[in-house]
């Protein structure tokens, strides 16, 4: 399943660009993360609850980083496997500056799913990831106004 | 003479058990102490098995046992062939890798079953599955069968060079050299991709071993009790009279359950016996998803060589089929197709290659049709196009190359799932097809209807398809049919029952000989205690072979009992009239012996029997056709198609058919009616949707579309006769004739429907979103 889509935020590029490399945002962004640690600067490992229609289930998963080219660009690497299947991804993400406080991130990915949520949940796995990117976006961009607002 | 019984519409026998809930399925079974089956069961495709830690499972409370291949020791071996190899000749080719009970290193099909848990409960043994941690190092998985067959392709079976499973080339006349003669060649690539049985029931089996009696016991929901017992008492080094396999009422065959041995027939009577306990599994249906065989995947390149004037000079096709993971049903299924390639014409000259190739997906055996709806789609798809081409109507085409009834038998020249020759035993094609165009009323649908429909913009088609089949094939079935001092029929016969009305047509047979009503046949099938000998219900066979052992065995019994009642009432066998449950004096009524009587003279307590004679009203006797016999017929439809949606609705349905002697034509109708829904269903509602990972995408049925009981359409069924000439009752098979001509009809009307605007159906499951895709193709040109 491809997974593309843009979302603008409300900060500046650097500002944003440490938020989405530190694991604890990424943990507090993305729904159903249990816990997230760093194995090195470019690993993590962490475990995601995941509820896909009438399936759901713990994912034990490690989260890659490379190409970085900070701020601007880096691809993301995501394996996971549990109860209800496995997951493996591989995606872009790209930050652009428009103006000094609007980033504007562009993301490109494929994510291959196997056993039950292939089987049982592929009809509503494209619907359940896009709510979940928006959703974490949209925490993330949170983050990054709390952060950017003037103290 | 006796009350002609054979051809009435007698209601079930078996249906006041099954409607109000009295039949035993094998769910039904419960034994004190029953343990209960759970499998864990591969994510991946195709996939080697790194490391398997089953301790946490073990440890869990209910949790019983856990087995992996390892704990199997020299117990883990692939399951027996099914259907014996291919004769070694030249131009053959086959490699049998055959499914294995629990993964040892490899897995090579999503669902592949790699551990089992024996718990308590079910409930215990899901979430003990749950528990078992299981690495498996993924590998690229072998979809695409093109793709399978390239030289840098990953293999299913590391020891092979490729993923070739067979190879097999069949030929009559010269192709080529009719090719040369011929005023059109029309040369098209066709696509058939797979669906699922979807029986109502699951799988299942329950095994108890009872040590003190050393004796198992099987239920299980198979087609073939006899030849899973004696693959049973071979693989528990077991007699074959220690073992019972019982096949009870069960909620669908269709095929897949024809095919053995599943993993789960190989592991759970092995637990039983290891734990000294019964043990019961029952298939769930994401599990019949992935772990019950399917079928259809093939790739056909097509070559129809013509005369102007419409005649088919030759058929050449070149396919490709896919078998999943093993190949434990041989070449049955391709060796089908190329037979009914031809379909019900006469076609000189034919050339077939077929490559089975492995995939890392279900296995493939099989199901309701097997391999023959294929084989019509592509002849009756290609005279369709032929038909355009040459400007001749699509019925004329056909009634010019039908076969004629003096041809029979038919020898084609090529040979057939059982590699004996070929030969369609007997047909009369042309009648078949008239009754169709007449009760369809193709003339005035296509003069007046269609053209009325059409002002109104309507968008309404009609198709016309015949088709052949090739039913009721060896070796051979037995039966045991014996007179009870109650004046009642006991009938044994080691075929399996799924829901085809054995229990009244096998009866019908007996109480037409016996004169006796037909409620007091009492017949048992599947049951090995009962029967010992046979093979089973696949192949439209179960009315032909073990419908005609059953008469054989009715008329020495029937023999019998006029040959004992003629010493009784002193009266010759010629003056002797069976009817009512009696025998008498044909001039005096009054003069008479009940059957019941009769049978217990005939095992007397104090006297003598005579030597040379067998005491009771009994006889066992055994059928085996020479070949198989062929049945035909030909269905028509009218549908409509919503332009906006591409939903269909059926507005005429009607199916003839020829299937020689009818037992009876109620539950033959029944048979054509399942057949005909299925067939809907393969043609426009059920795809199995691989993704390119081997991962199956629509496991459920809230995602693999069923046609329900609002898209069936009332089917019309005419009936013509005639009779085989291979069995004593004239019968041949008809359980999967209403699906095999239903995806070609289906192709044709919604072509005709669609009219000028010209797409051209070389596929099949169609399905609403793929028939607007297809048009929108056609529009971007």
């Amino acid at each position: 399943m491809k997974i593309e889509g843009e979302y603008s935020f409300d900060g500046p590029r650097e500002a944003l660009w440490e938020l989405v490399r530190d694991p604890e945002v990424i943990a507090t962004c993305l729904p159903g993360t249990q816990s997230v640690q760093k194995v090195s600067d470019t690993e993590y490992a962490g475990e995601i609850t995941l509820r896909i229609g009438p399936l759901s289930g713990a994912f034990a998963g490690k989260l890659f980083v490379t190409d970085e080219d900070p701020p601007v660009s880096c691809t993301l690497t995501v394996e996971g496997d549990g109860k209800i299947g496995f997951m493996k991804g591989v995606g872009n993400i790209e930050l652009a500056e428009q103006g000094e406080q609007t980033t504007l991130m562009r993301y490109a990915g494929e994510v291959q799913v196997g056993g039950k949520i292939a089987s049982v949940g592929q009809r509503l796995f494209d619907t359940v990831s896009k709510g979940m990117i928006k959703q974490g976006l949209g925490k993330l961009n949170e983050l990054l106004r709390a952060r950017a607002a003037p103290e | 003479m006796t009350k002609k019984l054979i051809g009435e519409r007698v209601l079930r026998n078996e249906d006041p058990r099954l409607l109000t809930g009295q039949a035993q399925f094998v769910d039904d079974v419960q034994i004190p102490g029953l343990l209960h089956a759970a499998f864990l069961r591969s994510d991946w495709a195709h996939g080697r098995l790194v490391s398997l830690d089953v301790t946490k499972a073990r440890e869990r409370a209910g949790v019983v046992a856990v087995f992996t291949a390892e704990d199997m020791g020299e117990d883990w071996e692939p399951g027996p062939p099914l259907v014996s190899p291919p004769p070694t000749a030249k131009d053959v080719v086959f490699y049998s890798r055959r499914q294995v009970p629990l993964v040892k290193d490899k897995v090579r099909h999503a669902g592949e079953a790699i551990a089992v848990v024996i718990a308590e409960s079910r409930y215990i043994a899901e979430d003990a599955v749950e528990d078992i941690l299981v690495e498996i190092e993924p590998l690229e998985a072998v979809v695409d069968m093109e793709r399978a067959l390239e030289a840098d392709s990953p293999l299913v079976h590391d020891d092979l060079e490729s993923n070739l499973a067979a190879q097999l080339f069949q030929k009559k006349g010269d192709y080529e050299a009719a090719r040369k003669e011929a005023d059109l060649v029309v040369k098209r690539r066709i696509v058939i991709d797979r669906g699922a049985a979807a029986a109502m029931e699951n799988r299942g089996i329950v095994a108890d071993w009872d040590e003190k009696s050393q004796f198992l016991t099987v239920w299980d929901t198979t087609q073939a009790p006899i030849s899973i017992r004696n693959g049973l008492a071979a693989r528990l080094d077991l007699s074959e009279n220690q073992v019972r396999v019982i096949a009870p009422f069960i909620g669908g065959g269709f095929g897949p359950k024809m095919m053995m041995f599943y993993a789960e027939e190989m592991v759970i009577p092995w637990v039983a016996k290891k734990l000294n306990r019964p043990v019961k599994w029952i298939e769930d249906r994401r599990e019949n998803f992935y772990a019950t065989t399917q079928e259809r995947g093939q790739i056909h390149d097509v070559e129809i060589a013509l005369s102007e004037d419409g005649h088919i000079l030759g058929l050449k096709d070149m396919f490709l089929h896919d078998t999943g993971a093993y190949d434990p049903y041989g070449l049955t299924i391709p060796l089908n197709t190329q037979c009914h390639a031809m379909g019900p014409y006469d076609v000189e000259n034919f050339a077939s290659e077929v490559r089975v190739v492995f995939t890392n997906k279900t296995i493939v055996t099989p199901v309701r049709g097997a391999g023959r709806p294929q084989g019509i789609y592509i002849i009756e798809r290609m005279l369709d196009i032929a038909a355009k081409e040459l400007g001749i109507d699509p019925v004329e085409i056909r009634k010019r190359n039908l076969i004629p009834p003096e041809a029979f038998p038919y020898e084609h020249g090529i040979i057939d799932q059982a590699f004996a020759p070929l030969i369609l035993d007997s047909g009369n094609y042309l009648p078949v097809l008239q009754k169709a165009l007449e009760m369809i009323g193709y003339d005035d649908f296509v003069k007046e209807e269609q053209p009325r429909l059409r002002s109104q913009g309507k968008c309404v088609g009609i198709g016309i398809a015949p088709f052949i089949e090739s039913t009721g094939v060896g070796p051979y079935e037995g039966a045991r049919v014996t007179v009870e001092s109650s004046g009642k029929i006991f009938v044994a016969t080691g075929v399996g029952t799924q829901g085809q009305g054995h229990f009244t047509t096998f009866a019908q047979v007996v109480a037409e000989q016996l004169g006796v009503a037909v409620e007091d046949v009492r017949i048992v099938t599947g049951d090995t205690a009962e029967f010992h000998w046979g093979t089973g219900t696949f192949a439209s066979r179960g009315a032909v072979v073990a419908g005609n052992a059953i008469h054989a065995a009715s008329t020495v019994v029937r023999h019998k009992v006029l040959e004992l009642a003629s010493k009784v009432l002193e009266t010759p066998e010629e003056e002797l009239e069976l009817e009512d449950g009696m025998v008498r004096v044909a001039d005096i009524p009054r003069q008479s012996i009940s059957l019941g009587e009769l049978a217990a003279l005939a095992n007397p307590l104090r006297g003598a029997v005579e030597p040379g004679t067998e005491p009771g009203l009994e006889a066992t006797a055994y059928f085996g056709p020479q070949y198989g016999a062929t049945a035909f017929g030909t269905h028509a439809m009218i549908l409509e198609i919503d332009p906006e949606t591409m939903m269909i609705e059926i507005k005429r349905y009607v199916a003839v058919e020829d299937c020689g002697t009818i037992l009876n034509p109620l539950i033959l109708e029944g048979q054509i009616h399942g057949g005909v829904s299925l067939g809907i269903g393969n043609a426009y509602y059920e795809k199995l949707h691989f993704d390119d990972q081997g991962q199956l995408l629509n496991a459920s049925f809230a995602d693999y579309l069923l046609p329900s009981a609002t898209d069936m359409p009332r089917i019309e069924v005419g009936h013509l006769k005639t009779r085989s000439p291979l069995n004593e009752l004239g019968t041949k098979g008809v359980g999967e004739a209403g699906t095999i001509p239903v995806p070609a009809l289906f192709a044709q009307a919604l072509e005709n429907a669609l009219g000028d605007r010209q797409v051209e159906i070389l596929e099949s499951p169609l399905s609403p979103n793929r028939l607007s895709e297809l048009l929108q193709g056609e529009n971007a040109e």
